[in-house]
């Protein structure tokens, strides 16, 4: 038997420990699809997580309470929109109107605008309606509701958790006015969604 | 030379000792296994995980003394919940009343309500009792049901003390947006709950 090199011995070694059947250890179950397509939902539209940023960077321009009041609000509230959505009851006008929520919160932040907490609860409440409508129509065909749930839930707060923490910006007379400037940002975004909804664009 | 020789051949049949095999992580060959199926049962179901963690933070907003409570009755309680599996049957509506604990237990942390302690030890107590029932409900004849108990009840136990615990020393930290992040987390653990809950009523099929 002619000798084996000792250089090859190593490689041998290492070319024998590649596993030759697959790991599968994501399996991919109920739970795990329906918790991504949850956390997915809300951040691959982009008008509804033009709006949820929106949510979070208004509450921190107008301070406290609103600053809390406005992301605890919305998924409660959120929560009766899915309801009415898993009840079939028809709500007309839901993709413009989400579109309609970016383009109004967005301008609200660019102009500044500071309406007593009520007003804005009461506006983000019915935006928030019609946001749950459009997530809790897509609950019954989830691979796994309740982790479907959890996953849109948690995107929406962590979105608004996200304007929150741009709105601290708000502390500095630079970062107030580049608050605004995100405003106007989001203000846009949210009129192209609502031109393409009703049809003006393709 | 040699050395190096016998450096390579013992690198060679390490390396051969370690290829990859199964890893056999689930230990259905033990005995120990239905324990650990036990543990990870309710961690596995988030309507069971969730809610035991919204009531871990709801006791630590009532302050050390009153969550210990919480502590000693809920695991408790899930230990009773599983031992009535095994006699009686499923109670009527036991989904919904889960499911309604979710949204009950979410809101009352959104409002960061202060409950009486009878009040806040019963809904330990329920909870405890139906999600213990749940994980002892429709285990096979091959499954050793006191291992499984265990391990739900131990879980149950390490879970509460661990939330518990951390969600005192949460509030314990300075700055008045750690109650606030807490609530939120309360709001979102209801808006699910009511979402699931709308589900049972108006979309059973699809469950």
């Amino acid at each position: 038997m002619p000798p084996v090199p000792s250089k090859s011995l190593p490689l041998a070694a290492l070319l024998a420990a590649i596993p030759l059947a697959p790991a599968l250890a994501h399996t991919g179950s109920g739970v795990a699809i329906g918790l991504q397509s949850g956390l997915l939902h809300p951040i691959t539209g982009a008008d509804h997580l033009v709006a949820m940023v929106a949510v979070g960077l208004w509450g921190a321009q107008l301070g406290a309470p609103a600053i809390w009041v406005l992301p605890i609000t919305f998924p409660l509230v959120m929560a009766v929109g899915g309801l009415i959505g898993l009840a079939g009851v028809p709500l007309p006008f839901v993709e413009p109107v989400v579109a309609l929520s970016g383009l109004a919160l967005g301008l609200l932040i660019a102009l500044h605008v500071r309406p007593p907490l009520w007003a804005a609860a009461v506006l983000v409440g019915v935006f928030a309606i019609f946001h749950g409508y459009a997530h809790g129509r897509e609950l019954p065909g989830a691979a796994d509701p309740t982790a479907y749930a959890v996953g849109f839930v948690v995107a929406t707060g962590l979105l608004h958790l996200t304007g929150i923490l741009i709105g601290v910006l708000v502390a500095w007379p630079a970062g107030a006015r580049l608050v605004r400037v995100c405003g106007a940002a989001i203000g846009c975004v949210g009129l192209y969604f609502l031109l393409a909804s009703v049809g003006v664009l393709s | 030379m040699r050395t190096k020789a016998r450096l390579l051949a013992g690198a060679t049949v390490a390396a051969v000792l370690a290829l990859p095999t199964a890893a056999h992580a689930h230990l259905v060959d033990t005995r120990l296994g239905d324990f650990y199926g036990g543990a990870l049962h309710p961690l596995t179901e988030l309507q069971q995980i969730l809610p035991w963690i919204a009531l871990a933070a709801l006791a630590a907003f009532q302050g050390a003394r009153r969550a210990r409570w919480v502590i000693a009755a809920f695991p408790l309680a899930l230990l009773a919940g599983g031992l009535a599996a095994l006699a009686v049957p499923a109670p009527p509506y036991e989904s919904l009343v889960g499911i309604g604990l979710v949204a009950a237990t979410g809101l009352a942390l959104a409002a960061a309500a202060r409950v009486p302690l009878p009040v806040l030890v019963g809904l330990a107590a329920v909870m405890g009792l139906l999600h213990g029932f749940q994980n002892g409900q429709g285990l096979p004849a091959s499954t050793d049901r006191l291992l499984f108990l265990a391990g739900a009840t131990a879980i149950g136990y390490v879970v509460m003390t661990l939330a518990t615990g951390a969600a005192l020393a949460f509030l314990r930290g300075v700055g008045g947006w750690r109650p606030i992040a807490l609530r939120a987390s309360g709001s979102w653990v209801a808006a699910v709950g009511i979402m699931v809950l709308g589900l049972q009523f108006f979309a059973p099929t699809a469950s």
